[in-house]
């Protein structure tokens, strides 16, 4: 079963939380800190609270130190009455406060302070001799009292902190907030944008760690709407390629239709046919072309033998070049490998092989050559022909959509070159134009 | 009607050719620019059908050229630029109408018929002269409201005649009106053309202006 990926928790909250969650502990260390400290200085207080009692109880006669007059001792603070003394003679009490208990307070006989267990309580003792030498003053105090004063000092302490916490959190969350907001809006407008506009985003006021997304996102606009450019002006192009052929056979049709002779009306026949079949060939070229822009750059394509592809590429032109009196001579002394795709390589020979007929005069040679690749060459394939070649000028337009020799008479698209150069573009091979030293007219290779 | 077609593309081109020939213009077809421009300079063109994007010379060009030399003939563009603003140039450029590719041969020869009838300033489709209508849209001529038979050069001299009516014309304009090229023309074809259409159609229709040429008078009726 398959459990839906947990959705990434935004920017914003997870900011919140690290930064509340680091906050929270602050405060806690900081309490737990303080809880310490207050022990430590309380403590310190109290036990010279307790000293300090010790050192009156020692100033008092002894006698003096019924338990009516203890009763009647002034309360001197709220915590007072928690203090408890016991003076001892060996090993009999002489005198204690009333809420003293009967046993003593601790084992301790040396003057110091002593935690110590009495009565069932926990107990803070201040131990001292009296006046006489033999009697002992235990002056103690309830842990559970000290315990009381400390936690209320702290709590005192503590509870402004505990109001101010939300406001943190609030104030955090605002800030968090407001940081992300360039974030924000840039989502926004990005969400915001038609289809078709790929005008860039304002970098106006986008903080510096926002601009690097901000310029990638440009940079991709730009690559797309060039692509988008370039492919409206393919369509249009398309469109109008199409018409021509088009209108010649609506024409020729037309002509058909309003022959009186046999005769004309057969020739016009005829040329309906041949526009149809060159309609044909023109959208068959332009689908290769789309599909070949649509292609990324192959990488790592499969090699393949262009020596069995040529043959099987001249024996299917054969029959066009048979009906012209041409000749298409092959020269493949072995196998020679190219790194294309087996389709591509068979539409990059066609076309090689099909625009050398089609601009060849009747009777004229066409020789396809490939040459298997030798140590520090690479295989390459080249097609010449004997026709009348390329001027310079016109070598340096082929390959442009559509162009097209004029004068030939010939009814090409002028997109056969294009579909050549863009496949050998698309897989780092060389095209190489000039004019052929041994049968005269133009010599194509494309090599690794 | 002779008629000048720039064409570069093969199929296109012989189709229009044939197809205007059928409705009875006679087709000179060049393939490029430059002899575009060659042949319309020479003015013995009712009409001319250009083609754009011809090589050598832009269609655009063509027609630029030949309205600043002052060459009225009516000039239809054919192209398969269909873009508005592409059309709203070539009209600006001289251009007196615009056909997108693909066309209708019957809409194309109707709308050679229209320019030509309005260059020679002409409302009314059907031309007259006393007894006599020539019908261009259908070809025919009537006499007293009683079909003719006559020739395609017969046919094509009265048009001429009837579309300068009020004008002599020259036995060389009217040759160079009638015949294509190739044509192969005996020195007294237009007088013998003259002679069947008066014998079909009324001695008192074509004038002859004596050392000059032959007029029909402009129906004042």
């Amino acid at each position: 079963m398959n459990t839906p990926p947990r959705a990434p928790r935004s920017l914003q909250t997870r900011l919140l939380l690290a930064v509340l969650t680091l906050g929270l502990v602050a405060w806690a260390s900081a309490a737990v800190l303080a809880w310490h400290e207050a022990q430590d200085e309380v403590g310190d207080l109290l036990d010279a609270h307790l000293a300090q009692t010790a050192a009156l109880l020692r100033l008092q006669p002894l006698d003096e130190l019924d338990e009516d007059k203890l009763n009647e001792a002034p309360e001197l603070d709220k915590h007072q009455p928690r203090v408890v003394f016991q003076l001892w003679h060996e090993g009999q009490l002489l005198a204690r406060s009333a809420n003293a208990p009967q046993e003593p307070l601790t084992e301790r006989r040396k003057r110091g302070f002593a935690d110590s267990v009495a009565a069932g309580k926990a107990w803070r003792v201040f131990v001292t001799q009296g006046r006489e030498k033999d009697v002992l003053i235990l002056v103690g105090e309830r842990q559970s009292v000290r315990d009381e004063i400390v936690l209320a000092s702290l709590t005192s302490m503590l509870k402004p902190m505990a109001w101010v916490l939300p406001l943190l959190a609030l104030g955090i969350w605002w800030a968090v907030r407001g940081s992300v907001r360039p974030l924000r809006r840039l989502g926004q407008a990005v969400a915001a944008r038609q289809p078709q506009s790929l005008e860039p985003l304002s970098t106006a006021g986008v903080p510096p760690e926002v601009l690097p997304l901000v310029t990638a996102l440009n940079g991709l606009f730009e690559r797309t709407a060039h692509l988008l450019a370039s492919e409206q002006q393919f369509t249009a192009d398309a469109a109008h390629e199409l018409r021509t052929p088009i209108a010649g056979i609506r024409m020729q049709a037309q002509v058909a239709q309003g022959a009186t002779q046999h005769a004309e009306r057969a020739q016009a026949l005829a040329a309906t046919v041949q526009g149809c079949d060159r309609a044909t060939r023109l959208v068959e070229q332009l689908l290769q072309l789309a599909r070949l822009d649509a292609e990324t750059a192959s990488t790592g394509a499969p090699q393949t033998d262009l020596a069995e592809i040529a043959r099987a590429v001249a024996a299917d032109l054969q029959p066009t070049a048979a009906a012209r009196g041409q000749r298409v001579e092959l020269d493949l002394p072995g196998p020679a490998a190219l790194p294309l795709a087996e389709p591509l390589a068979r539409v990059l020979l066609r076309n090689l092989l099909d625009n050398a007929l089609r601009y060849s005069p009747e009777g004229a040679r066409v020789r396809l050559q490939v040459t298997p690749a030798t140590p520090g060459n690479a295989a390459a394939l080249c097609v010449e022909d004997s026709g009348p070649g390329l001027e310079p000028a016109e070598i340096a337009r082929l390959g442009e959509r559509f162009f097209r020799v004029l004068g030939t008479g010939q009814s090409g698209s002028g997109l056969g070159w294009s579909i050549v150069q863009r496949i050998a573009r698309l897989h780092g091979l060389q095209v190489q134009i000039d004019r052929s030293p041994t049968l005269g007219g133009l010599r194509v290779r494309i090599g690794g | 009607m002779r008629i000048l077609l720039a064409e570069d593309d093969e199929l296109l081109g012989s189709g229009l050719r044939a197809g205007l020939a059928q409705h009875g213009f006679q087709v000179d077809w060049v393939r490029d620019g430059v002899a575009a421009e060659r042949e319309l300079a020479t003015g013995a063109y009712q009409a001319a059908v250009l083609d754009l994007g011809l090589p050598r010379q832009d269609g655009m060009d063509v027609l630029q050229h030949a309205r600043a030399r002052r060459i009225a003939t009516p000039v239809l563009v054919l192209t398969a630029r269909d873009a508005v603003p592409a059309r709203i140039a070539g009209l600006d450029a001289g251009a007196d109408d615009y056909l997108v590719k693909p066309v209708d041969l019957h809409e194309l020869a109707a709308r050679l018929r229209a320019l030509v009838r309005r260059a020679h300033g002409q409302s009314e489709t059907r031309l007259t002269a006393g007894n006599v209508v020539l019908d261009p849209a259908a070809h025919q001529v009537l006499r007293e409201g009683q079909p003719v038979e006559l020739s395609n050069r017969e046919y094509d001299l009265l048009h001429a005649l009837l579309l300068n009516a009020g004008r002599v014309l020259s036995r060389e304009q009217l040759e160079q009106r009638l015949y294509q090229w190739g044509s192969e023309i005996n020195s007294n074809a237009v007088e013998v053309h003259i002679y069947h259409l008066r014998r079909k159609l009324g001695s008192a229709l074509i004038e002859t202006v004596r050392g000059v040429g032959y007029r029909i008078t402009r129906d004042t009726a």
